[in-house]
């Protein structure tokens, strides 16, 4: 059985690269804490390969012919794509792919009733997968990615009872399609509030945040599927916010346990708040287990 | 002002993608606006409203904000700290009541 030893949710927000030097010390401090903790646990936990849910932000398809799920099949990722090169302000990367998990994956989502998208050609990348790459150096870290961008923003939007299902297939898939040897982690990259296009562009909704960062540290995925509507992110800042669902999806792949976040920042500049939160993925196993049986 | 609005048919969404994955298509906005605007089925009220950046109808008759973002970028600049940041100034004080920012 393939384990899943490295899971986490954190922000994408392109500032945390080309805005960094206009945010004071402290937030400083946690954007680089927060990152460095992530980059180390990725490369301690000895993981085969990272899959990273993020929101596709319209970089890749049509609005009227959206996928909701599209998989980055290619062997090498490169990024950014051209034009957002001087927008998030950062060089050019590449990392390495998985192409044979990213079709494994495809299919075991397809067999668990799953419609996913997919392609050989490399995805077009923003600020959603080429931040985090960036900022815990998983380039140089040598692992694998596999990039699975979703729809967070165009309607109607997989809601979080949904991705949460995407998630437990997800975990089903990991655990009995992959070679029993296989360490896996999952990154869900996106958040926190911020509503890039609205009226509100400059709005952070510090209450929002830190309710959401010590509801997903606490594992209780009860009440997070409760309180956690489309409607709460659009309110906590529209077209932004709801990438959290790419969080849910990793929460629905581990199932219950708790995390440790690595702080909260606040930075007007980064129209966007910032907190990470890494789950503990030796929480819980009797439990679990059970329950997977 | 969210997505509530939100019309997929409006044809500002291909010009917005069109122009983000195309270098060359851009250089041609910037020199011959009307000439790539022409060969969209744009309504005449979005035509309008692209010519006199009016975001704030945009938005109003369907234009989906995260695209909105981009297409005030592709006007104003995209360079992080500069150009995206009047773009982003320029976006809000539109959608705040200004309405045409040219």
């Amino acid at each position: 059985m393939a384990e899943i030893r490295f899971a986490a949710g954190a922000p994408h927000a392109p500032g945390l690269i080309g805005l960094m030097q206009t945010a004071p010390g402290p937030v400083k401090d946690v954007v680089a804490h927060t990152y460095r903790s992530l980059g180390e646990a990725i490369a301690s936990s000895a993981i085969d390969v990272l899959i990273i849910f993020a929101n596709d932000h319209l970089a890749n398809s049509r609005i009227r012919a959206y996928p909701d799920f599209l998989i980055g099949m290619a062997g090498e990722h490169r990024g950014p794509y051209e034009w957002f090169k001087p927008w998030i302000g950062c060089r050019d990367y590449t990392v390495k792919g998985a192409p044979d998990i990213a079709a494994a994956l495809f299919g075991g989502m397809t067999k668990r009733g799953i419609r996913m998208f997919a392609q050989h050609e490399n995805l077009k990348f923003d600020d959603n997968i080429s931040v985090p790459v960036l900022l815990t150096d998983i380039e140089g870290s040598g692992v694998p990615i596999v990039p699975v961008l979703q729809n967070c923003t165009v309607p109607p939007i997989p809601d979080q009872h949904r991705c949460y299902a995407v998630g437990q297939a997800l975990g089903d898939f990991i655990r009995n399609d992959l070679p029993a040897d296989m360490r896996v982690g999952l990154l869900g990259s996106g958040g926190l509030s911020h509503e890039p296009g609205g009226s509100r562009y400059y709005f952070i909704d510090e209450d929002f945040d830190r309710w959401f960062l010590d509801l997903v540290a606490s594992g209780d995925h009860d009440r997070l599927l409760r309180e956690l509507t489309l409607e709460r992110m659009e309110a906590a800042g529209s077209s932004g916010t709801a990438e959290l669902l790419a969080w849910v999806v990793v929460l629905g792949a581990i199932g219950p346990r708790p995390g440790k976040s690595f702080g909260y920042a606040a930075h007007r500049e980064f129209k966007c708040g910032v907190g990470a939160v890494q789950w503990d993925m030796d929480a819980n196993q009797p439990k679990l287990r059970a329950a997977a049986e | 002002m969210g997505l509530e609005r939100f019309d997929p048919s409006l044809a500002t969404h291909d010009l917005i993608q069109d122009l983000k994955w195309s270098p060359a298509l851009r250089e041609e906005f910037v020199l011959n606006e009307a000439g790539v605007l022409d060969r969209y089925p744009l309504r005449q009220d979005e035509r309008y409203a692209i010519e006199t950046r009016d975001f704030r109808t945009l938005y109003d008759i369907g234009l989906h904000p995260y695209l909105g973002g981009q297409l005030a970028r592709l006007i104003f600049g995209n360079e992080a700290g500069k150009g995206a940041t009047v773009a982003v100034n320029k976006l809000v004080e539109s959608l705040q009541g200004k309405g045409p920012v040219t």
